[in-house]
């Protein structure tokens, strides 16, 4: 696609939404970043600026308006804070891609806060009934966006969700920050890929991977 | 946010509060930036656009460079490459935004869905495809059959807020003149 579509990055400021936006920078892509309330992304987009002067990057404090210019929404931002932010931009963010990167961890990491039964992106299907929530980046940790070679392979990325042509734009994104996209299935595949990173983040702590660990899928 | 492309809809088809509601949920709502694409050649043109304001502009360009205007979109017009729109083939027509924009976008999909569910959007549709009908003959007569004069005065009375609110060499470029042939033309016009 040669039209610039723009991103909406809320949460920016994160150890996430900045590894992202670092990444998406070097692609085809206009972004609008967004901080906390008593934050500002201005310093982030400077740097990303100076680092690619053919960027186009900017530092917008209102997450609603940016909902409206963009094209696509990550939320970049805790669980908790979800529910909240779906209803500032419900509105705007109507038919919109809209990408969910949760993982909602309970608070001794050895657990998942959400039932069996759903998961953090179908939660916010439900919040955003009008938009094309797909589950993406959630299997990575923000440390490997730098390096997304891991022992030598290109780490996997799983994307989920309902919408195929939404899937594809996804896999497009997901492709430009360097890792390998793979489409896993519908929605509600996002209960397994939220599964599988309290999976990794408990490995990771009991090996001491230093957060240098991925998904791969091996085949012939 | 919507107040324009429901207005305009009620004008031809009166909706009811639900069937308002019906609609709005396929509806993508969208601001632009002055200079901003919503539509590159090449692409495919995945949505028709209605501006609820500001104003748009579909072009081509030739190996050149040279920007050739097809149409202008200012508040309550709809604007897309229709033909990549309904084949799904590469646009032809770069679209983009002459001034900050909000816009709204009815997708291909949107719009099968919205015909099934409130059948008398077909006659919207209908009208609109009608209307932009008689505007393209109406261009085409006047620039295959009119002198450059005439058809200058005929498109200031069209259209009379187009021409106070894009600038000359675009006018230029929409009647298929160059900048300095038209402004001769309005020097003569004025002149009179
Ligand atoms: N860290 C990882 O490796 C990793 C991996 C996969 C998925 N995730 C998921 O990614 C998300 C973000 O995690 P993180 O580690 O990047 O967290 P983080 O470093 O704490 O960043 C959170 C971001 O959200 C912003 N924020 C917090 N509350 C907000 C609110 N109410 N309104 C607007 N913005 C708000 C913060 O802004 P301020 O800068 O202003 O505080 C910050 O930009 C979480 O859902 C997590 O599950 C994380």
């Amino acid at each position: 696609m040669q039209t610039k579509q723009t991103v909406s990055i809320i949460g920016s400021t994160g150890n996430m939404g900045s590894a992202i936006a670092r990444s998406l920078a070097k692609g085809n892509y206009r972004l609008l970043l967004l901080s906390g309330p008593n934050n500002t992304a201005d310093s982030l987009a400077d740097e990303i600026k100076s680092l690619n002067p053919g960027a186009e990057v900017e530092s917008i404090d209102c997450c609603y308006n940016a909902s409206w210019e963009a094209d696509i929404i990550i939320l970049a931002i805790p669980f908790g804070e979800e529910f909240a932010m779906a209803e500032k931009i419900r509105e705007v963010a109507n038919q919109k891609i809209v990408i969910s990167i949760a993982n909602p961890l309970n608070g001794t990491y050895d657990g998942l806060s959400t039932s069996p039964d759903t998961s953090a992106a179908e939660q916010l299907q439900k919040l955003l009934p009008n938009s094309k929530v797909v589950k993406a980046f959630n299997t990575s940790f923000s440390t490997n966006f730098n390096q997304p070679v891991l022992a030598g392979k290109q780490t996997d990325a799983f994307i989920a969700g309902d919408d195929e042509e939404a899937l594809n734009l996804v896999s497009d994104l997901v492709e430009t920050t360097g890792f390998n996209p793979l489409i896993a299935g519908p929605l509600s595949m996002s209960r397994t890929l939220e599964g599988m990173q309290l999976l990794l983040v408990q490995l990771n702590i009991k090996n001491e991977y230093n957060w240098q660990a991925g998904w791969k899928i091996l085949h012939n | 946010m919507y107040e324009l492309f429901f207005k305009s809809l009620n004008e031809k088809i009166a909706l009811t509060k639900e069937e308002e509601e019906i609609i709005k949920s396929y509806l993508t709502p969208k601001k632009l930036r002055k200079k901003q694409y919503l539509l590159q050649a090449g692409d495919v043109c995945k949505a028709i656009a209605f501006v609820e304001k500001g104003t748009l502009r579909a072009y081509s360009t030739d190996e050149k460079g040279n920007e050739h205007i097809i149409q202008f979109a200012l508040e309550g017009w709809t604007i897309s490459d229709l033909y990549s729109f309904i084949t799904g083939e590469p646009a032809q027509y770069h679209i983009d935004a002459l001034e900050d924009s909000e816009i709204v976008l009815i997708t291909k999909s949107a719009q099968d869905e919205i015909l099934k569910r409130v059948p008398k959007y077909e006659t919207y549709t209908r009208m609109q495809l009608t209307g932009a009908y008689m505007a393209m003959q109406r261009r085409l007569t006047s620039i295959i059959s009119l002198p450059v004069e005439e058809r200058y005065i005929q498109f200031i009375s069209i259209y009379p807020d187009i021409a106070q609110r894009v600038p000359q060499h675009m006018i230029a470029s929409y009647m298929g003149l160059k900048p300095e042939t038209l402004s001769r033309i309005r020097k003569k016009i004025a002149s009179k």
